[in-house]
């Protein structure tokens, strides 16, 4: 006998809307179907409408956690298009925000993940540590988690001697403490059956489904924007990409945790050759790049991120696109959480399977009308999204 | 007449109901302070001195909620199950021998129907997602029996190996046997190690939370239960985790024994048998801090594959020894 | 060698330290840890501005409003839109604004929030 078990819209492991419809035998899963559209924000129509200045806030507010990414992403772009090359400190700087909120991010996962399998110790215990790394980010740039640090032509802060001492002895507590939670992964045997073997996606499947990030370097294959097509300061910056080749969420979890070992030496290696010199050129308030288009690539925590402008010679983008990690990985997810042959999907597993591309479903959702009586399909322009959010906040005022 | 006037008053002040109540209370906050120290947080906090009052407030709050019957269920069973689960719990908790070594209620064999009585609380579980007709509850409902069937007979075992060493099936005589050494010293450690992860499965607590396993299946086989009918299923659970701590430290840490003073027997051995069962408490707390929840089919292989030779070999060391 | 119950000397360790948790609302509050340079409540001084409506230009979250007074043009900041970006601090000519490190905007009334 099978019968379906709704996971989401509202579910206390996922906070964040998603639907994922199982059909299940017992504890088994047969299928999956997902359903990602609950948090459509219209912020690539929104992009359209703003300038390019105000456009870094909305690009910091596609998803919370890679916030760094995505105006990294964003300002790049526009440099691109401008056709104006950032000072070398800023870029030593940008990278340093953005590895401390890869270990962020990639903390805040490890402690969802040991949440997800149960073991509430090592997940308080995480997210405890991951305080020293909040803390640095606020220090450096005036924020605990929105940094609001990258702009177009640098960075708006610099880091001083004190805070460069501050991001150094706190470094040295995060390792520690990194090697410690490594060790605890690989020698508790409750966690290692939980996540050995589960969550599986072979190499060529995520080729296939073009997986990103480290769920596709869990698979074993060398793929980082990082090395690949080096950005900021990434080409000075020595580091390994993390690969391991058992292609399943205890891989996942190796990576990650691998991972914030190498932003750690990351950071202390562009700390000791930060080179000087100022740290961002000022630019007007409005600025009008020449009409073009420009693609930018990043690795965001979650995987590779990609934004796509396109440039009438007005002071506010023609066309943003924004492709984000999570929504490349739902077809992936979709795979490992199907039984097939001798591999065989537990309701248990659920929560860590998907917890393991380390979804971030605002960034996520897409929206498209469909009228299946009348088989037509339209989208909303702005100004209806304006309106309709309009509407619905005055009934609440 | 007096001596049915005391029973009655034993069975319901002291140490029956009105005693246990707060005890199981208590316990809980222990519990719940002490899981938090290990995770360096504070837990309960604001209600009363160190927030001592929070499983009582809880419990207050909860009997003030709605409470729900959803359209589905089997009404009779849902509305039944809770009141059985608590009455079961509570009576079990006669059987303790908490201020002289027997309990309110004792009799001959005594240990073996408090056992089964013990199985039928997991089978009530087990209706109780059922009669709820939740696919979560159905799931959390099937987990329960599942791991009935692992834990059941580790824990039978490990307590059959303290049978043997005091040769008797009476709660009276173990505690008696055990007054010049308790049984945690001798040869049944191994027992007491077994029993004291039977027992978290019993209680579904991490690792073995699986029939609530809140991540997976929400609440599992509670989740269509609220307010009057939830309160009285965490109130039963907390009498429960009294049951097997009171139960650990009857069999294995020496019940109420320990040195008197004369004329004071009674508060001696409460106190005694408190100290004692909180310690079996804080060990299964620090199990519980310790591991991530395992999965049904894992707990299956675990219990098959190492638990139940374990205990069987204690059975076969203490059989040898005495 | 996985080993059961790996984490029980870090647990007992735990136990005996100071706990991680701060009793923030209440009790504690100057255990909260705010750096230099927080990015919080905005602090307006009217004496320095001129009135160059720059502010009200970047401010990306239309946050700010330029109304009159007696001395001429100045803005009002509405917290309650604000997303705390800086902004407004870094384009000002004279810095006539600046971002204090007052985190707990919250208020019954939309007035509360309204920065003069
Ligand atoms: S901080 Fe940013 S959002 Fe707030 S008023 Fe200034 S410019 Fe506007
Ligand atoms: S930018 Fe400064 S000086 Fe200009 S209006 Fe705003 S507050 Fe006044």
């Amino acid at each position: 006998m099978s019968f379906y078990i709704p996971i989401g819209p509202q579910h206390h492991v996922h906070p964040e809307p998603l639907l994922m419809k199982f059909k299940v035998e017992g504890e088994q899963v047969i299928d999956v179907e997902i359903n990602v559209s609950y948090t459509h924000r219209g912020i690539e129509k929104g992009f359209e409408y703003r300038d390019y200045m105000k456009g870094i806030f909305l690009a910091e507010r596609i998803c919370g956690i890679c916030n760094a990414a995505h105006t990294l992403c964003y300002t790049q772009n526009i440099e691109q298009l401008l056709g104006k090359e950032i000072p070398p400190r800023a870029k030593y700087l940008r990278l340093i925000v953005e590895e401390l909120s890869r270990i962020h991010s990639h903390l805040l996962w490890l402690g969802l993940a040991a949440h997800q399998i149960g073991f509430e110790t090592l997940f308080m215990y995480v997210w405890r540590d991951r305080e020293k790394v909040l803390d640095l980010l606020e220090t450096i740039t005036g924020n605990r988690v929105v940094t609001a640090y990258n702009t177009i032509g640098g960075v708006r802060r610099d880091i001083t001697p004190e805070i460069e001492q501050k991001i150094r002895k706190s470094l040295d507590y995060l390792e520690e403490r990194t090697k410690y939670f490594k060790k605890v992964v690989m020698e508790e045997p409750t966690v290692l059956v939980r996540t050995q073997n589960v969550g599986i996606l072979k190499p060529r499947e995520a080729i296939e489904l073009f997986a990103v990030g480290p769920v596709l370097r869990a698979s074993g294959i060398k793929h980082d924007i990082r090395a690949d097509d080096p950005y900021i300061a990434h080409d000075e910056v020595p580091f390994n990409v993390v690969t391991y080749d058992t292609c399943d969420v205890y891989a996942r979890i190796l990576v990650r945790v691998d991972e914030i070992l190498e932003c750690i030496n990351m950071v202390r290696y562009s700390l000791d050759h930060l080179p000087s010199g100022e740290y961002r050129i000022r630019m007007p308030v409005i600025v009008r790049p020449p009409p073009g288009e420009s693609v930018s690539r990043v690795e965001a925590p979650r995987g590779e991120l990609l934004h796509y402008v396109r440039s009438d010679g007005s002071d506010k983008p023609y066309r943003y696109k924004v492709r984000t990690p999570t929504l490349a990985n739902i077809p992936s997810t979709a795979r490992m959480l199907t039984s097939r042959g001798d591999y065989i999907v537990y309701i248990a597993d659920i929560p860590i399977i998907f917890g393991s591309i380390d979804p971030c479903l605002c960034c996520t959702g897409r929206v498209m009308f469909i009228d299946i009586e009348k088989s037509k399909s339209w989208v909303w322009t702005y100004n209806e999204l304006v309106r309709y959010s309009l509407k619905r906040f005055e009934r609440h005022d | 007449m007096i001596e049915a006037l005391y029973k009655i008053i034993e069975m319901i002040l002291f140490p029956g109901f009105a005693f246990i109540g707060v005890l199981s209370l208590l316990y809980e906050w222990i519990d719940r302070k002490f899981y938090a120290r290990l995770q360096n947080r504070i837990g309960p906090l604001y209600a009363g001195p160190h927030g001592i009052l929070q499983p009582l407030a809880d419990f207050i709050k909860l009997l003030s909620k709605e409470d729900i019957i959803p359209e589905g269920a089997d009404k009779f069973l849902f509305t039944l199950t809770p009141i059985l689960f608590f009455a079961i719990n509570l009576l079990l908790t006669l059987f303790l021998p908490i201020c002289g070594t027997t309990g309110v209620i004792s009799f001959t064999g005594d240990l073996i129907f408090f056992v089964a009585l013990l199985t039928i609380i997991s089978i009530l579980v087990y209706t109780a997602g059922m009669a709820s007709t939740n696919r979560f509850a159905t799931i959390g409902a099937e987990r329960a029996v599942l791991q009935l069937i692992g834990y059941e007979i580790p824990f039978m075992l490990s307590i059959v190996s303290v049978a043997i060493s005091s040769r008797s099936l009476t709660i009276k005589n173990i505690v008696e046997s055990q007054s010049s050494i308790w049984h945690i010293l001798g040869p049944n450690f191994l027992a007491f190690i077994i029993f004291a992860i039977t027992a978290q499965a019993e209680l579904e607590r991490i690792p073995f939370d699986i029939p609530e396993a809140e991540q997976e299946i929400v609440a599992g086989w509670l989740v269509e239960y609220s307010g009057k009918k939830l309160a009285l299923f965490r109130l039963g659970k907390d009498v429960e985790t009294l049951l097997l701590c009171g139960l650990g430290a009857t069999l294995f840490l020496g019940g109420p024994l320990g040195p008197v003073v004369p004329g004071l027997e009674i508060v001696f051995y409460t106190l005694y048998f408190i100290i004692k069962s909180i310690i079996v408490l804080l060990v299964l707390t620090t199990l519980r801090a310790l591991f991530a929840r395992l999965r049904v089919d894992q707990m299956l292989v675990l219990s098959w594959k190492y638990l139940i030779p374990l205990s069987l070999i204690s059975v076969l060391i203490v059989r040898v020894v005495f | 060698m996985p080993r059961p119950g790996y984490m029980v000397s870090e647990i007992y360790k735990n136990l005996l330290k100071k706990r991680a948790t701060i009793l923030y609302p209440f009790k504690e509050r100057e255990l909260v840890h705010l750096p230099k340079g927080f990015r919080g409540r905005i602090i307006f001084n009217r004496d320095k501005c001129i009135g160059c409506q720059m502010c009200f230009r970047v401010c990306p979250a239309q946050a700010i409003k330029i109304i009159e007074d007696e001395r001429g043009k100045r803005p009002i900041f509405f917290m309650y839109r604000c997303i705390y970006c800086g902004s407004c601090a870094e384009y000002c000519p004279v810095k006539a604004i600046e971002l204090s490190d007052i985190f707990e905007n919250i208020a019954f009334n939309k007035k509360d929030l309204l920065v003069k």
